[in-house]
């Protein structure tokens, strides 16, 4: 960049050669090196050339007049400011309105004076300076968005790869989400556990643009890995929320619904902190449900604060979950009025057709707003029969070489632990050392929880699952669970697993114990198999899915076994 | 209408400006001023001379030759008239008033050795 | 200026009242209305009377004062909260961490 003291380069336009002379030389005692022209023509030619910085042009010269040739010069400048000052002896203001027109930025009047003329070329020079640092500085926020476009769309490709690992494209669910959806902070993830249970994720991360991003990654990792672990949400609420307290700054955090849908059990367990409500339509009455936000967002509350507890409602076929971020809310019109809750609800209401709901939502913010945009994300899921999901079998990372075929191990877990600790994952994750176990880890993980939370809620706890026989009986259920939890001081549940070699593969054996009370195993056997009820239908699945299920001391050791041929 | 031929300040500035170059100012000055003396005595159109006019107008108010700067001018505004008649006679003027101009600049020169 | 402070004779109280939207764009001024104070008051109220709109990054706001004002031990009160600002709180469960009115 020129400072104010390095010579320029001026061009003289001056057909009067003593006056051409005369000019020429002021301006170089000024220290300047000076080009010359004697026409109009000739000054474009010569400003093309060599690009001077400043130039003095006459305004009446024959073959091409000052007025021209400036306006030549000003265009093959371009952005830069080439300043032009005219010398003249007009007079009349029209005159001079006209040089001003032409692109001409000051006069200087014949004769000559030599103070003015180096007063008005400082001026000059000092104006075309700053023109150039704006050009420069505009060209550098220019190159700098261009960065950052370019790192947002490598962020993004790294998020999609981590997203894209879930199975959103299930036939039981159906999404909406802007494709600006990571740089709104909007996040929707959904996979399986080993169970075939979904795990559903709706959240929206405080901020926009790659701080929202940095958060997501590790949000999802955590979904995804612990689903896949068949950990509960309670556990993956937990671990999640620590991580983004741990990693996030103080005023940014993650507003996140939760759901955990059940098709051999028939139920929906929902955590919502902070998102707007989501809602359980009952395909049958039409009735919608709000599921609201009782928790603070993710990332806010240290772990040892953190509230884990779920709702749990049940579901019939057909029933779905419908989740919305709160893009659809806060949409607003003309005059800033938001869509909200309300516009929503009269959605709900005038819809007839649960297959069109989406349909019907967008046209509604269409017509709310004037015109069609997304920047919001919705969510809805559907309770299907079991049979008509193909969750994918899991992966392992393992050769193979290395597999347990021969051991016994026994655990006793007791009162402080089951207050606070699900076994299942770690257990899941011992046996599926074994090789032969892996191609039956659904079944596997299906029957052990279905045993151990029998163990834990009818056994220890004596709750009585027939309170489950309709939705607010769920929620009294589920209250009066974790209240006995929470009071429990005795109490425990053992877990023996046996793996032996039979023939070419081997065999499992699995006890669960419990402390409680018992039940009448004769009666609870002989009851035909009722899919319309909400409860009672654990110990039928447990016989489908294994093999020799027994109960014995009065129904507080539960027995079954699971077979697996040689590996091909 | 001003009396000063040559103003004696001017020239001192100009001296002290174009240093060695001052006699080939002076000699540039006059050989242009007859081109447009005669460029003014032939032209026929009231563009041409009124262009001529200001040209010199401009030339020899930064050699300091007040009147004659002043008699172009006029002629100037003349030519901007839509007859053209007695242009002659300020023509004649501007003749003379260079002429006069012209020996004053020769005395220049010829002290300007020294 | 949107954010306008007041801190009480004993310098035990400091008030902190938003006008207008509280949004993003406040984010300096807030910051500012506390971190600037010689002395750390006992207890802190945020008025919230002239505010006409609340969004994420002012609940975001409202974390880093009570981070600085010591987290859980703090005492925070979040006052004159308009129907619409208090919606946005509830949702977002921030009663569990202030007292809002």
């Amino acid at each position: 960049m020129q400072s104010s003291s390095e010579p320029l380069t001026v061009l003289i336009a001056e057909d009067s050669a003593a006056d051409r002379l005369l000019l020429s030389t002021i301006v170089r005692r000024q220290g300047h090196h000076v080009l010359t022209a004697a026409d109009g023509a000739e000054a474009v030619e010569v400003y093309l050339e060599q690009r001077p910085h400043l130039v003095l042009m006459d305004a009446m010269m024959p073959v091409m007049d000052g007025f021209e040739a400036a306006q030549k010069i000003k265009q093959l400048a371009g952005d830069q400011l080439v300043p032009i000052i005219f010398l003249t002896s007009l007079t009349e203001s029209e005159a001079l309105a006209r040089c001003l027109e032409a692109g001409g930025d000051d006069f200087l009047a014949k004769p000559y004076n030599q103070v003015i003329l180096a007063a008005k070329i400082k001026a000059m020079d000092r104006l075309r300076r700053l023109q150039a640092t704006v050009v420069e500085q505009r060209d550098q926020i220019a190159r700098h968005h261009d960065y950052l476009l370019n790192e947002q769309r490598v962020a993004k490709a790294v998020f999609d790869k981590i997203a894209h690992s879930g199975c959103l494209s299930a036939p039981n669910i159906r999404y909406l989400q802007s494709p600006y959806a990571l740089f709104n902070g909007d996040l929707l993830l959904a996979a399986f556990n080993p169970a075939g249970d979904m795990h559903i994720l709706l959240g929206d991360f405080t901020g926009h643009g790659l701080p929202a991003a940095v958060g997501a990654m590790p949000l999802a990792e955590v979904f995804y890995g612990m689903t896949a672990k068949g950990y509960g949400l309670a556990q993956i609420l937990r671990e999640m929320n620590a991580k983004l307290k741990r990693i996030l700054p103080v005023d940014m955090f993650c507003c996140a619904t939760l759901l955990c849908l059940s098709f051999e059990r028939c139920t929906v367990e929902v955590w919502n902190g902070g998102m707007p409500d989501g809602y359980l339509h009952d395909s049958l009455t039409g009735v919608r449900t709000p599921l609201p936000a009782r928790h603070l967002p993710l990332g806010v509350l240290k772990p040892q604060l953190f509230d884990d507890r779920t709702e749990v409602h049940p579901m019939a076929l057909g029933d779905r979950v419908f989740l919305l971020s709160d893009g659809v809310i806060e949409t607003s019109d003309d005059h800033d009025q938001p869509f909200g809750v309300e516009g929503l609800q009269q959605v709900f209401a005038a819809n007839r057709e649960p297959d069109r709901l989406f349909e019907d939502i967008q046209q509604a913010l269409r017509d709310f707003r004037g015109e069609a945009r997304d920047d919001f994300s919705m969510v809805e899921v559907r309770l299907v029969a079991p049979g008509q999901l193909n969750p994918p079998p899991p992966v392992y990372s393992d050769s193979g070489q290395s597999s347990p075929l021969d051991w016994s191990v026994s655990f006793e877990f007791r009162a402080q632990t089951l207050k606070r600790f699900n076994p299942m994952p770690y257990l899941l994750q011992l046996l599926l050392e074994v090789h032969g176990l892996r191609a039956q880890s659904g079944a596997l993980y299906s029957v052990m929880s279905e045993l151990y939370s029998n163990a834990l809620e009818h056994g220890v706890l004596g709750l009585d699952s027939s309170l489950k026989h309709d939705a607010s009986g769920f929620a009294q259920y589920y209250r009066e669970r974790n209240a006995r939890l929470d009071e429990l001081n005795d109490g425990h549940v053992r877990v023996h697993l046996h793996v032996t070699p039979l023939g070419d593969g081997g065999r499992l054996v699995v006890e669960v114990e419990d402390s409680g009370q018992g039940f009448d195993v004769a009666r609870v056997l002989a009851r035909p198999l009722d899919s319309d009820r909400l409860s009672g239908r654990g110990v039928s699945l447990v016989r489908q899915l294994s093999h020799q299920a027994c109960w014995s001391d009065d129904g507080r050791s539960a027995r079954v076994e699971f077979f697996w041929e040689a590996l091909a | 209408m001003s009396e000063i031929h040559l103003d004696r300040d001017v020239l001192s500035t100009l001296k002290e400006v174009m240093e060695d170059g001052y006699l080939e100012l002076l000699d540039t000055f006059l050989n242009d001023s007859e081109a447009r003396l005669r460029v003014l005595h032939e032209a026929r159109d009231a563009e041409k001379l009124g262009a001529t006019a200001h040209s010199f107008k401009g030339s020899s108010s930064n050699m300091g030759a007040i009147r004659l700067a002043e008699l172009c001018a006029e002629l100037e505004q003349r030519a901007k008239q839509p007859s053209l008649g007695g242009i002659e006679k300020l023509v004649s003027e501007i003749d003379s008033e260079f002429a006069h101009v012209r020996n004053l600049c020769r005395e220049e020169r010829e002290g300007f050795h020294c | 200026m949107s954010v306008v402070t007041e801190v009480s004779d004993d310098g035990k109280k400091l008030t902190i009242s938003v006008e207008g939207r509280f949004d993003f764009g406040r984010h300096q001024e807030f910051r500012e209305s506390y971190e600037r104070l010689n002395t750390r008051p006992d207890s802190i109220v945020v008025d919230l009377k002239k505010a006409t709109y609340l969004d994420s990054s002012a609940l975001g706001m409202l974390l880093l004062l009570r981070d600085h004002a010591g987290g859980d031990d703090s005492d925070i009160r979040v006052v004159n909260s308009s129907s619409d600002v208090k919606k946005i709180l509830a949702i977002s469960n921030f009663d569990k961490l202030f007292d809002i009115s």
